[in-house]
């Protein structure tokens, strides 16, 4: 296993050099001057060269791009070029908003996906196994922008019983940023009205960008469990007379979990990365909207280094959950 | 079973979250930590609506953006300058609701008209900045000698600093920077420029304290530091308390203040890009103001029973009329155009083109009806708005002339003149709030009196569309200017003047005696001779039609109905120390 874990590390170093040689190009082919993104109507010629050369720009593309990479061998992913601020530290900074509402999203995925996955397996041909189905189709194709204004318009703008953007009432929470998780920060800081102001900031953010993840979910663990129902270990355990509840969580869930797993890691990598949909409408200030607003303003270290920031992440969290394959399922192997 | 009793949990949770603190207006100050840097308690009474400003309270405000750095020298833009005017004050400023002008700020008073070389300040006493150290001639001294030295990596950043005061380093505008005493500082200029206070009334030439910039290295380029720490450098009306990019600013009175104490115990900005977020974030109560409004979200704001505030414009947007666009770019190999000759260099063709713009059906669809018809390129609160115009003959909105005076250079409806017409793409700015509504509402105006127009456009901040532009490759554009200060010379000068004997390459407008014109009209220090003088040059380019200038564009703010005492500036240079809220 050790082994294992240390050649998928390994690993990483091609992966994350090609990638950021495939990022450091898409960027340039992309419309858009940073120079002129900054200068704005001031622009002239000449300011536009001088924004340039001391961005770096005006040198050889091979020239930017070695640097850059031995700016990342030193572990330093450059500044922005619009604030100057080190992108990692603006990267560590709004990361833990980003981790908070996909942990929120995948709790409320999880909660209800799971569960409504084996209730329908377990009542195959139903009308609530179809609705069940209906539903999760809906679930996957609705579009996350419109869910999540119009969750935003019902719960929060017209029927004001949640907050509309924003991650904590500021006007009535103030506390030590420590870990700018706001629900961890407010226990912290022992101010349990805090917590829960956080959580209510969560509700809306958290359905809207969980509910593909809630779809895929339930899909997979009915597809999956309906599988594992009929397998003769099963049939084996309900003959032997074991209580329902352990052959279910014993012999059935257990099983089944292995696709679910694969898909609840690639989908916590998804929403790590891909929350900029949910973050823009919510005012969510973590790494999706940071990375929306560099790409309006054609800030191409913070794009760069916030996209490989984010690789790097879905890639880990990958190896995760190949790791906890073995936990799962014992008869998996890694050498 | 169990299924039921999970989602049946799950379900309660989010109600008893929903229930929960639905009303936190209620039990306001329960959990708030004191704000820090305040020890007294806060006077949070408040009065009735309308009557007496209390202190008190926090308002919290939604932003487009927050600031590009917290070092003023390195800012341009208006949204930062919101951030850094709250935090930092320059020795003058522009009197609120003015453009033209001038009062003391850490200055008390000073000595020094238009045409002096010598300008003497004598500061305000018993000024501290933020972190506790005075502030004195030689902290002035330090600010001037820090931005005269900037790195060369910073200033690129420093756009205000290079416009005004012509450049960096040792042969710019500023010959010297003494501290004569303690609380007097005299600047001598290299020659005199009239418009010398103006430009360092502009928020980015905001004094820091030299300790704060110090201790943060804010000359190292590789430090970049300033944007992210919590600067305690200004001697303004807050302190900012915590600074969370993309998220919120929060600032907390300053109780040390040399002047009137801001009325507000805090404030908080946050960063909301789009304006319909913005309006929605006031609708459901998470701000209680915000700037920009969309001109199509007028009505949704009165009639959700929220204030419009309206702000006057210091913009204009115009249409640049270029009669040698076909020759530059063919020149610079762009195959825009596939006929060479240019029906525009007909000066009879520009004005027809002036004549079929109906500006104030512009300004009724596109600008929620806020703005006035643009006659001439100074708005109308420029102090120079009346005197310029004196020298411009406006061509109004008259199809029947425009029809005419196509005649007249041999075009009609068997061989219509064709012109090509940009406007650029993922932009809006306060002077245009819809490019490519506004395109299509003009393409047809001039389409009613015969053109044929060639519709083009290009992404704004992409060599292409900017760049373009000013290269001077579009035949008809749309673009603008929001000024920095109130003199004709950041308008007509910057747009028109000769650059090494060559016009201006966006316009093509080489007329004999423009330059001399320009040059004159800048060099003159006397006002009234001034304005005459920019007048004649006014007069040359309308004259020409070598652009047209459409619409001033009004911007508006929003706001709850218990936030009193903001006050728009045309500038944009708005502080919210006089800031109250009526109570519920």
């Amino acid at each position: 296993m050790g082994k294992f874990i240390v050649r998928r590390l390994l690993l990483l170093i091609p992966i994350l050099v090609g990638l950021s040689l495939l990022i450091f190009l898409f960027i340039r082919l992309l419309p858009g001057d940073p120079a002129s993104a900054i200068l704005g109507e001031r622009a002239t010629p000449e300011s536009i060269a001088q924004v340039r050369a001391a961005l770096g720009l005006d040198r050889p593309l091979h020239e930017q791009y070695l640097e850059y990479l031995g700016g990342l061998t030193r572990l330093d992913l450059g500044r922005s070029f619009l604030t100057n601020r080190d992108v990692v530290g603006d990267f560590l900074q709004r990361f833990p908003a980003t981790f908070e509402l996909t942990a929120a999203a995948m709790i409320f995925a999880l909660g209800l996906g799971i569960p409504l996955g084996m209730f329908t397996a377990k009542r195959r041909g139903s009308w609530i196994d179809q609705a069940g189905t209906v539903i999760s189709l809906v679930g996957i194709s609705i579009p996350i922008f419109f869910l999540g204004l119009m969750l935003k318009f019902l719960f929060a703008i017209n029927w004001q019983i949640l907050p509309d953007s924003g991650r904590i009432d500021l006007v009535h929470y103030s506390f030590e940023r420590i870990t700018n998780m706001m629900t961890v920060d407010a226990l912290l800081a022992g101010s349990p009205g805090g917590f829960v102001d956080a959580l209510r900031h969560l509700v809306l953010p958290g359905v809207a960008l969980g509910t593909i993840p809630l779809a895929i979910i339930m899909r997979i663990t009915r597809a999956s469990v309906v599988d594992v129902l009929n397998e003769d270990y099963v049939r084996t355990a309900n003959a032997k007379g074991l209580p329902g509840r352990i052959v279910d969580n014993r012999h059935v869930l257990r099983n089944a979990m292995l696709p679910v797993v694969t898909v609840i890691g690639l989908q916590t990598g998804l929403l790590l990365g891909g929350a900029i949909l949910t973050e823009t409408i919510f005012g969510w200030g973590g790494v999706g909207k940071w990375i929306y607003d560099a790409v309006v303003a054609s800030d191409y270290q913070v794009i760069q280094s916030g996209v490989l920031l984010l690789a790097l992440i879905f890639v880990l969290v990958n190896l995760v959950v190949d790791v906890s394959y073995a936990f799962l399922n014992p008869r998996i192997r890694y050498s | 079973m169990r299924t039921w009793r999970w989602v049946s949990v799950l379900a309660v949770l989010v109600l008893v979250l929903a229930a929960c603190g639905q009303q936190p207006a209620a039990t306001p100050d329960e959990e708030s930590e004191a704000p820090a840097g305040s020890d007294e308690p806060a006077p949070s009474e408040s009065a009735g609506a309308g009557g007496e400003p209390v202190a008190g309270g926090t308002l919290v405000f939604g932003g487009a953006r927050l600031a590009d750095s917290l070092d003023p020298v390195q800012t341009s833009d208006g949204e930062s300058f919101r951030i850094l005017q709250q935090i930092y004050e320059p020795l003058v400023d522009l009197k609120a609701g003015t453009v033209d002008e001038l009062e003391g700020v850490l200055a008390e008073s000073w000595e020094g008209e238009p045409d002096s070389t010598e300008y003497v300040f004598h500061l305000r006493e018993g000024v501290m900045f933020h972190d506790g150290t005075p502030f004195d001639a030689e902290a002035v001294k330090f600010n001037f000698d820090r931005w005269q030295n900037l790195p060369e990596e910073l200033q690129a950043n420093a756009y205000y600093y290079d416009a005004v005061l012509d450049g960096f380093g040792a042969d710019n505008l500023i010959e010297s920077v003494e501290a004569t005493d303690e609380l007097t500082v005299t600047i001598t200029l290299r020659e005199p420029n009239p418009t010398f206070l103006y430009g360092i009334a502009l928020t980015a030439f905001s004094m820091a304290s030299p300790a704060v910039l110090e201790a943060m290295n804010a000359d190292d380029p590789t430090a970049g530091t300033f944007g992210t720490d919590v600067s305690l450098g200004g001697t303004g009306p807050f302190v900012l308390e915590s600074y969370t990019p993309e998220e919120e600013a929060t600032f907390v009175r300053n109780d040390d203040y040399w002047g009137d104490p801001a009325l507000l115990d805090r404030l908080i900005i946050r960063p909301i890009s789009d304006p319909a977020a913005r309006l929605q974030a006031l609708q459901g109560g998470s701000i209680q103001g915000y700037d920009l409004v969309s001109p199509t979200d007028y009505e949704a704001v009165t009639d959700g029973g929220f204030q419009l505030l309206e702000r006057l414009s210091f913009n204009t947007l115009y249409l640049g009329i270029n009669p040698l666009a076909r020759e530059n770019a063919e020149a610079a190999g762009k195959d825009f155009y596939a006929d060479t000759e240019s029906p525009l260099q007909e000066l009879a063709v520009r004005q027809a083109v002036a004549h079929a713009i109906d500006r104030d059906a512009l300004i009724e669809a596109f600008y929620g009806g806020r703005g006035t018809p643009a006659d001439t390129f100074m708005p109308d609160t420029s102090g120079w708005a009346e005197p310029v115009a004196g020298g411009v003959e406006v061509l109004e909105f008259d199809q029947d002339t425009a029809r005419e005076l196509l005649a007249e250079a041999g075009y009609g409806p068997e061989n219509p003149p064709t012109v090509h017409f940009w406007y650029p793409t993922e932009v809006t700015r306060p002077y245009m709030p819809d490019p490519r509504g506004l395109h299509e509402a003009v393409t047809q105006m001039l389409e009613d009196v015969g053109f044929v127009v060639e519709p083009g456009s290009d992404i704004w901040d992409d060599p292409g569309y900017l760049g373009d532009a000013q290269a001077g490759l579009y035949d008809l554009h749309f673009l603008g200017w929001t000024g920095d200060f109130d003199d004709p010379s950041n308008w007509y000068g910057v747009h028109f003047g000769y650059s090494q004997g060559e016009p201006a390459t966006q316009f093509g407008c080489d007329v004999d005696g423009l330059e001399e014109a320009i040059d004159d009209a800048s060099a003159e220090l006397d006002s009234t001779t001034r304005g005459e003088k920019w007048a004649e040059v006014a007069g040359i380019i309308h004259g020409e039609a070598c652009f047209m200038t459409m619409v001033h564009g009004d911007t508006a703010l929003a706001f709850t109905e218990e936030v009193q005492g903001y006050e728009p500036n045309p500038t944009g240079s708005e502080s919210f120390a006089k800031v109250w809220l009526s109570g519920e």
